[in-house]
């Protein structure tokens, strides 16, 4: 089956871009060691745990659940504009392992107990991995 | 066998909001460990030097700058940059470099220069030592990053809000006794909890200034230290460590692996362990990291630290006196000095010069410092020399 010019250029780019234009479709994308099945981010070059170099890509949903975070008030450049936002790490589902992003719209604790859900929403220019409740 | 390695002299400007530039600075501390230690520049061999913003104030490759206003531009220098632990980590390569031989002294400075460039832009330069594709690149600030592992440590061990404040009020009561501390204001749980939220539940006092700052050691090889008839302090531990550089990669995030290994290290070279140690200058930047250093130092076990504190375990008069320079939150925290400035108030306290700060009858002490949050880390240890 003939790939899109979105998809082919995916295929094409390095591993932080790939993971970028995975966000931008909800995905998280993973590698999988093709030697121990290891998964963990696209953007590692080795296997964590046998050094191996060749993997299959493997597309996760991406969603998960919150492990911690934080409620930015004192925001960096870039984010001024952001409102409210937190800096979220979540486990990945079906994953031993987390990926962090930026959730906008959070102002107090009780917006989000540790546990609760997220998805990936989109790659933002400014604001990278940008994530919505569940 | 390693040679033996010693401090032989040490110096240091305030810190805080500085007006010279940092070339000024650089030079006010180093001549101070140079007075201190009773040489000139001309017994200095090698010049290691920690600095991670001199860009701001336009100068990096600082080494050949110092030295030659020093008047000795023949001496050969270089730069360690490793984020807040850049002290550190410059200490333990010069300290490796005594003790394997290749020279038998030092001049060890750590300098930053950062205020000028305002809290907004001091905030974004800081979270470019994150792993700034996961964590600054998504909006995380370096209180945001330590804020989320609060948030962790909190929930897994129960520790609350004044816990953490508790870390502040003692720090904050030994910097008042250490005049070249950055904030010398004595606060209480109250004030911290009742202060600006910056990235929560981290509030403005749970926080280390931004400072600028230099710190200068004279470090070299026992004969030369013997030879000065002055006093010394010996390196008698040595450890590095590291850890997954993004906060995402920590299978646990309550501890850090590099502090742990660090740790390790240096005291199996000491042969001692943690109860051992008289005091230490840990990485305090936030409260909650002053909490999980102790337990990774081996102090107090795994979520014990907050009732050790609450105990008084860690006051100056304490089992175990932790940072009574006053530690990063009150003295301050001018990254590229900070883990000089540790060994600066090290040698101070085992050479007799700490004043109203002294702990009493201490000989062995411990620095710790990290980079980033806890991506690198060292860890050293140093006993009086009779």
């Amino acid at each position: 089956m003939e790939l899109s010019k979105t998809r082919q250029q995916e295929q094409d780019s390095n591993p932080r871009e790939k993971f970028i234009m995975a966000a931008r479709r909800h995905k998280i994308l993973s590698n999988k060691c093709s030697r121990c099945g290891h998964l963990m981010l696209v953007t590692v070059y080795y296997c964590e745990k046998c050094f191996n170099h060749k993997f299959a890509i493997n597309e996760l949903e991406g969603t998960g659940k919150v492990v911690t975070y934080t409620i930015q008030a004192v925001a960096p450049e870039g984010f001024e504009d952001a409102g409210s936002y937190a800096w979220v790490v979540f486990r990945v589902d079906g994953t031993d392992f987390n990926a962090s992003g930026f959730l906008p719209g959070v102002t107090s604790a009780s917006d989000l107990p540790l546990g609760s859900r997220v998805r990936v929403l989109d790659y933002h220019p400014k604001h990278g991995l940008t994530l919505q409740k569940v | 066998m390693p040679n033996k390695v010693c401090v032989l002299g040490a110096g240091s400007t305030k810190y805080g909001k500085l007006n010279e530039g940092i070339i000024e600075i650089a030079l006010k501390a180093s001549i101070d460990a140079i007075d201190s230690a009773g040489i000139t520049p001309k017994d200095i061999q090698a010049g290691y030097i920690s600095n991670v913003f001199g860009v701001t104030d336009r100068q990096v490759h600082m080494a050949p700058v110092i030295m030659s206003n020093l008047g000795v531009p023949e001496v050969p220098g270089l730069t360690i940059e490793s984020a807040c632990g850049s002290g550190s980590i410059m200490f333990r390569e010069a300290y490796a470099n005594v003790a394997a031989g290749f020279y038998d002294c030092i001049l060890g400075l750590g300098v930053e220069k950062i205020t000028h460039t305002g809290t907004i832009q001091s905030t974004t330069l800081f979270s470019y030592c994150s792993d700034f594709f996961y964590e600054g690149g998504n909006g995380a600030s370096f209180p945001g990053l330590f804020a989320s592992i609060a948030r962790s440590y909190m929930a897994k061990y129960k520790a609350s809000e004044e816990d953490l404040a508790r870390v502040a009020v003692k720090n904050h009561e030994n910097g008042i006794l250490n005049p070249k501390a950055h904030v010398r204001k004595k606060i209480t749980i109250d004030d911290v909890l009742k202060s600006p939220v910056v990235a929560s539940p981290l509030k403005l006092y749970d926080c280390c200034p931004f400072s600028d700052g230099a710190s200068a050691i004279i470090l070299c090889s026992e004969d030369f230290a013997k030879k000065s008839g002055r006093p010394f302090i010996e390196v008698i531990g040595s450890g590095r460590g590291a850890s997954p550089a993004a906060v995402q990669g920590r299978d646990d995030i309550t501890t850090i692996p590099s502090t742990v290994a660090a740790a390790n290290q240096a005291y199996k070279m000491a042969g001692i362990t943690a109860k051992d140690i008289d005091f230490a200058e840990v990485h305090d930047c936030f409260t909650i990291a002053e909490l999980i250093d102790i337990e990774d130092l081996g102090f107090f076990k795994k979520g014990a630290g907050a009732n050790a504190v609450r105990e008084g375990a860690t006051s100056r008069d304490g089992e175990i006196p932790i940072n009574p320079s006053g530690g990063l939150k009150s003295k301050g925290h001018p990254i590229g000095a900070t883990g000089i400035g540790q060994v600066v108030e090290v040698f101070e306290q085992l050479t007799g010069k700490a004043e109203q700060r002294t702990v009493r009858d201490a000989e062995v002490a411990l620095t710790h410092n990290f980079g980033a949050t806890g991506a690198s880390a060292a860890v050293h240890i140093f006993k009086r020399v009779q």
